[in-house]
């Protein structure tokens, strides 16, 4: 029994010692927003010397022309919740229907889905460019710098795999509810909307867990459909703006990062148990 | 055969919108992609430039190019090195979580939080602490060593490397461990227990039992870290940019440029957007035949278990 | 049908309602050392007149990272009505959408206005200028005497003097220097051009052309690798590797760098770090033979996007810049730059464009070079050969073969 104990003493020193390690990188986020630009580099891990430095950081990056932080935080919130909601309803129906239409066509389609999940973004991203351009010219529905063709690029490219997700959860409802509801006569989308979606709860935070921090952080596409510097930003390219306007002021650098973090964190921390709890449920079947 | 109709006609209303998407942000730009990899297509306003078509000329040129070779390789030695870091480190931690310590849950957050950062704002985290936190370290710590600045790890290119995987791992080991252990806790507890009366020490349980058993989550696991290592390129950007340089074949090229760094560079810095575009498609044919590959395996080793 | 029609009217709606307006002037340009003063001087005049200005900095050098941007707004067709060139490599890239600007009013008022075949396309944005900046205060303590660098060996004596006195003068490296890969600028560009252009009459491309057609003049590039060698060695290892420009040009301002390989545009950089020591330019030492010159030009144009919706906007904005009072107090006074043009009287306070202007005052001038050769060959060909010097695996030798072999591939 000691023994046992030993060894439990020691994977508790050992979690709480990687638990530390892990959170570090935060920390020295941290410490370091509430320095100066000097005494950023010549002593990066001491405590700072004035912690009331981090408002005037604060203060400086929420009024930095580079940044727009409220501005850019309100698009990324723009961008990030309405694709996730895009996505989920768009891709739930769609998976649905796959999966309860036994033909040719829906298998081929939901193969050709799940294939196109290793086609590299690079490979599209500069003809998605003249592409989308062209559409602008021709029907005058602006898709670059705008809202509407990061929107439908992020259905686009994460559609797959949350149809991919839908579709094995799906298989494993049993038909009979479905059938009941037909024969007390609801059409094919109410048997959607009434009876199978509220059963989905489950995965649909999967797929809002997975996308979410896939599109609140990208970087790339962003780049190329916003552009850098223009009135919609999200948060990481106006850090990476704000960061080349700036030629390496780690101070400020570090505060803006901060800032990037911090609401992201927050919300991880409320959210935490269903997140948790929702890529649980997606990564196995 | 109304009914056939109508539920003909919710298919593809149902489907409409995706394939909508699917059409314009993949597909079409897919086929033009691959068709202007064959042209002269071209990023800048010069006089006299049309979109010409050249045949093969832009993946023969790519394919002699040391710098394309390169990056093909270390591309190929960081994925395969990042994966199996990755791997392990998360399913150690996810073993350290599901043991009978106290916090487990706060540590399962803690280790996770870290893919909440984008690679992006991660990097350039980094690069602070390789350049200027290791040193000053070192320097307290009394390890000289670390302060030197031959020992510096982003003026090595394979330390470099070493550290564009640290920086990954650290974002992606937390992800992998919440899979990990939801494989770990689906395992049943009377397994556990039969073995324990049997005699079975923790260390056998663990390899006799819950690994294998845990293996059900490799499948996804290792095809995740697969294309989350080959696309690499937010870490890449920030934390080196494709420094330091090395000498490779004769020539003196980036030393950390990554593939989906290097297809970035060739069409905007070198300005020959038609020749990214040809070593995007070669980018493409590989990862899918790795992808494929890889699937398939373990799917067999699936079926075996 | 119905359901599907409505959420997508709906969306198009919101999203054509979210677009932003297109009536305005995008002014893109590659310091950011200014970009508070130019932003702070596009807001004022925005409100005087009638257009909407906004300023978009991106950092690095001209050709690689503003570059990069370009290409990528071109291809996204969201090109800036206003943007930089530095040079005929960077014109001939955009030349199909450059506006010819030869009728404009301060044509007339500069000699450094970028022109091709006889008419003028770039607005140049400043005088710049740069050599070995020294802080005077050192080197008095030291014993050496700046007006005697101008060579090889003066240097390599200076260097080795002041290194020996490390301690004693309270520095930790004699050179700031940087030579990573995202400082290519400072080595592929800026003192690459030490070898195109030191020693030689102001305009002269002889040296430029003969290598850019393959031809290496064995003793020249011996000669400038003793230079770039002599560089390495007496600089930080830290800065000169890992360093960024904060790094590098912070060693300096604080005192703890004898020298400092950057250009007037640092001005700003040392006001914000209050470095009060006395400074100024020495001539680079990339020669046996004595040099007695600093390298100066205008080297960054504005120039014009003809596709532009907004193409008065832009004129009026840059006349106003060298005709109207508020325009030339943000040159000179706001982003301490020395203006191009004759009819602007103000002078910078910094105390390296001070020095600028009194080496250009006297003539004594070498043309800046580098330009003439494409971003891809400077930053991909030629960066990585300095890295590899800086960072210890190559030799001298080898760094003046693998030159010789990059300009023999530009051979046509």
């Amino acid at each position: 029994m000691k023994k046992r104990q030993a060894g439990t003493w020691f994977l508790e020193v050992l979690t709480a010692l990687l638990f530390v390690l892990s959170l570090l990188p935060f920390f020295i986020v941290l410490i370091n927003s509430a320095k100066g630009p000097f005494e950023v580099t010549n002593a990066p891990l001491q405590l700072p010397e004035r912690w009331g430095n981090i408002w005037r950081n604060v203060a400086l990056i929420w009024t930095s022309d580079n940044i727009h932080y409220s501005q850019s935080f309100f698009s990324s919130l723009v961008i990030t919740v309405s694709s996730l909601a895009l996505l989920n309803f768009l891709s739930a129906q769609a998976a649905w229907v796959l999966v309860r239409t036994k033909t040719r066509t829906s298998g081929a389609i939901f193969l050709i889905f799940v294939a196109a999940m290793v086609i590299p973004f690079q490979i599209v991203m500069f003809p998605l460019l003249s592409w989308f351009r062209t559409i602008t010219t021709f029907t005058g529905i602006p898709l670059l710098r705008s809202y509407a063709g990061i929107l439908l690029a992020y259905i686009g490219f994460g559609m797959s795999q949350s149809i991919f997700l839908f579709h094995g959860f799906i298989k494993s409802i049993p038909l009979e509810l479905e059938e009941a509801a037909i024969i007390d006569g609801c059409s094919r989308p109410e048997v959607f909307y009434r009876i199978v979606s509220p059963i989905l709860k489950p995965i649909h935070a999967t797929v809002l867990v997975l996308n979410g921090i896939w599109i609140w952080n990208d970087f790339l596409l962003p780049l190329l459909i916003l552009g850098k510097g223009n009135a919609i930003q999200t948060i990481p390219l106006a850090v990476a703006n704000f960061a080349g306007a700036f030629v390496k002021q780690w101070d400020l650098i570090m505060t803006a990062i901060l800032m990037a973090m911090i609401p992201v964190v927050i919300f991880f921390l409320i959210a935490q148990k269903s997140i948790i709890k929702g890529m649980v449920a997606g990564s196995i079947k | 055969m109304k009914r056939k109709s109508d539920s003909n006609f919710v298919f593809w209303l149902f489907l409409a919108p995706v394939l909508f998407a699917f059409a314009m942000v993949i597909v079409v730009p897919f086929i033009l992609g691959v068709y202007y990899s064959f042209t002269t297509w071209s990023s800048s306003a010069r006089v006299g430039d049309g979109t010409r078509f050249v045949g093969l000329k832009n993946y023969v040129e790519s394919l002699a190019d040391p710098a394309f070779a390169y990056s093909f390789i270390i591309t190929i030695g960081y994925t395969v090195i990042n994966m199996a870091v990755i791997n392990m480190a998360a399913l150690a931690l996810a073993l350290l979580v599901t043991t009978k310590i106290k916090l487990r849950n706060l540590y399962r957050a803690g280790f996770f939080i870290p893919n909440l950062i984008g690679g992006l704002i991660l990097g350039y985290v980094w690069q602070f602490i390789f350049n200027n936190a290791m040193p000053s370290l070192g320097t307290m710590l009394g390890f000289t060593s670390w302060a030197d600045p031959s020992n510096l790890i982003l003026a090595s290119n394979i330390k470099a490397i070493g550290a564009i995987i640290a920086a990954g791992s650290w974002q992606y080991a937390g992800y992998i461990m919440v899979i990990y252990v939801a494989a770990i806790e689906n395992v049943p507890q009377e397994l556990h227990e039969a073995a324990q009366i049997d005699g079975a020490t923790a260390l056998r349980r663990l390899f006799v039992i819950t690994i294998p058993l845990a293996a059900q989550a490799f499948t996804i696991t290792l095809f995740l870290t697969l294309v989350q290592s080959f696309k690499q390129f937010d870490v890449n950007v920030s934390l080196t940019n494709g420094g330091p340089s090395t000498m490779f074949m004769g020539k003196p090229i980036f030393g950390t440029e990554l593939l989906a760094l290097n297809i970035y560079d060739t069409a905007f810095l070198s300005n020959n957007l038609a020749m990214g575009q040809a070593r995007a498609v070669i980018f493409f044919l590989v990862l899918a035949m790795v992808a494929l590959v890889q699937v398939s395996l373990n799917k067999k080793r699936e079926i075996e278990l | 049908m119905k359901r599907f029609t409505i959420v997508f009217a709906v969306l198009m709606l919101a999203m054509v309602a979210c677009a932003p307006k297109v009536t305005k002037i995008t002014l893109m340009q590659n310091k950011p050392e200014i970009d508070g003063a130019l932003k702070a001087y596009a807001a004022d005049w925005s409100k005087t007149s009638k257009n909407e200005v906004t300023i978009k900095s991106v950092g690095g050098s001209t050709g690689a990272d503003l570059g990069k941007q370009l290409k990528a707004d071109y291809a996204a067709g969201d090109m800036p009505d206003i943007f930089v060139i530095a040079g005929p490599e960077d014109y001939k890239e955009w030349e199909s959408i450059i506006l010819d600007l030869s009728s404009e009013k301060w044509v007339s008022k500069t000699a450094v206005a970028f022109k091709t075949n006889g008419k003028t396309y770039g607005f140049p944005v400043a005088v710049e200028g740069w050599g070995m900046a020294y802080n005077a205060d050192v080197l008095a303590k030291a014993g050496v005497d700046p007006a005697g660098l101008v060579n090889l060996d003066s240097y390599a004596k200076a260097f080795a003097k002041i290194d020996a006195m490390k301690a004693a003068l309270g520095i930790k490296s004699v050179v700031s220097m940087a030579a990573s890969i995202d400082m290519s600028w400072v080595t592929a560009d800026h003192n690459f051009n030490s070898l195109l252009s030191n020693g030689l009459p102001y305009g002269d491309l002889s040296v430029t052309k003969d290598l850019a057609s393959g031809k290496v003049d064995a003793t020249r590039l011996a000669e400038y690798a003793d230079w770039v060698e002599l560089l390495f060695k007496y600089a930080d290892r830290t800065v000169l590797t890992t360093g960024n420009y904060d790094a590098q040009v912070g060693a300096f301002a604080s005192g703890k760098a004898a020298f400092l390989h950057q250009g007037n545009w640092t001005d700003p950089n040392m006001k914000a770090a209050n470095a009060t020591f006395k400074m100024a330019f020495a001539p680079h030492g990339s020669m046996k033979a004595d040099t007695n010159g600093i390298f100066v030009a205008a080297p960054s144009f504005y120039v014009i996007n003809s596709k532009s919706k907004n193409v008065a906007g832009a004129k009026k904005f840059l006349e106003d810049l060298v005709f109207t009072d508020a325009g030339n107090k943000y040159m000179v006074e706001g982003a301490g730059m020395i203006p191009a043009y004759s009819n602007v009287s103000l002078k910078p306070s910094g105390q390296l464009s001070a020095s600028v202007q009194a080496w250009a005052a006297s003539g004594k001038v070498y043309s800046w070079n580098q330009y003439n050769f494409s971003t891809d060959f400077r930053q991909k060909t030629l960066g990585p050969i300095y890295n590899q010097l800086a960072t210890g695996k190559i030799d001298k030798a080898k760094f003046v073969a693998l030159m010789a072999t990059a300009f023999g591939s530009l051979k046509k």
